[in-house]
């Protein structure tokens, strides 16, 4: 019975001590860090900084350790499943209207050649300040249908994309109101592989 | 007249329960051997496609994995024998205000944070048996055998 008991503490410190959190770096370059908290008081026990270091958890306090140069990493095969980062493309359109500048030709462009017909798709459109609230968020769900129409017409199934307006709530730019800016009159494409 | 007025309030309140209850918070993305959701109490097959939600559970079997991406925009992995719930989960796509919590009670998951991290300091937490993580914009890996 004691011998029962004392190997499943044994199992219990081994699983205990074997938890861990590995940083790395972030896809784009640098590196953020993960903070240990008590999960009881939420109280900072300490960090992780540093990209390929490694932290035991369940204990009092956090000490991240080097991972061994000379042994192939365990998480290899999970970080390369990590779905693609989603993407977003953005469209400009002329004042007061659903047509996009010439400019945004080729952005349209890109977007039927990445677009594939399970992709997830959310499309949001916005205005600058010119014109009254009601009107611009009326103007932005708009302007996001018709990127949606457009990108239709190329035979893409559209049933399933999430398609909004905010209006001038959103500003890229801030401005006051009643002001004439072309970064604010835009559809913002989000395509999450 | 005011009964109508009712009748259409209570219609309302009828059509627009069902969203709420069903908001989506993520898809999956890809699925590899054994893996599945689980529901409340039914458990369906994990399909690329799916949509999830707050409190799904997703199981790994020995060969299994699953790859997730969240509306905010962050991505998870998760490796063979896992066990990951949705605990919590909450973003609001024009303010970016929210939070998330993960339960890994076993397993491997691999984490890209997204906007929850980046715009609210320590709201995306990941816990484990004895730990809880915050994500400070980040990628980690996080094993629980």
């Amino acid at each position: 019975m004691r011998a029962v008991v004392a190997a499943a503490a044994a199992a219990l410190v081994a699983g205990c001590a074997s938890q861990s959190v590995t940083l790395l770096n972030n896809e784009g370059g640098g590196q953020g860090a993960v903070a240990v908290l008590d999960p009881e008081t939420g109280r900072e026990l300490g960090q992780v900084t540093t990209a390929d270091t490694e932290a035991s958890l369940g204990r009092g306090s956090v000490e991240a350790k080097a991972l061994r140069k000379d042994r192939k990493p365990w998480f290899g095969d999970l970080v390369a499943r990590v779905p693609y980062a989603p993407e977003t493309y953005v469209l400009y359109f002329y004042e007061g209207t659903t047509d996009i500048t010439a400019e945004s030709e080729s952005v349209l462009a890109a977007l039927r050649e990445a677009l594939k017909p399970d992709s997830e798709v959310q499309i949001t459109g916005h205005t600058d300040t010119v014109g009254d609230a009601a009107l611009n968020d009326r103007l932005s769900v708009e302007r996001a249908q018709q990127i949606r129409t457009l990108l239709a017409a190329s035979g893409l199934p559209t049933d399933g994309w999430k398609v909004t307006g905010r209006g001038e709530r959103e500003l890229l730019v801030a401005t006051g109101d009643g002001v004439d800016e072309q970064a604010n009159r835009r559809v913002e494409v989000v395509i999450r592989y | 007249m005011r009964r109508a007025w009712v009748a259409g309030l209570l219609m309302a309140a009828m059509l627009s329960t069902p969203t709420v209850a069903l908001a989506e918070i993520g898809r999956i993305k890809t699925v590899v051997g054994a893996a599945s959701v689980v529901r409340g109490k039914a458990a369906t097959p994990a399909t690329p496609g799916l949509q999830l939600q707050v409190s799904d559970v997703l199981q790994t079997g020995k060969d299994g994995r699953i790859g997730v991406t969240f509306v905010d925009n962050s991505r998870f992995s998760i490796g063979p024998n896992s066990r990951v719930s949705l605990t919590q989960f909450e973003f609001d796509d024009t303010t970016h205000r929210g939070k998330s919590l993960t339960t890994v009670d076993r397993g491997s998951l691999g984490v890209v944070s997204g906007q929850i991290a980046k715009e609210n300091k320590d709201a995306m937490r990941v816990r484990t048996p004895t730990s809880l993580l915050a994500a400070r914009g980040t990628r980690f890996v996080v094993k629980v055998p």
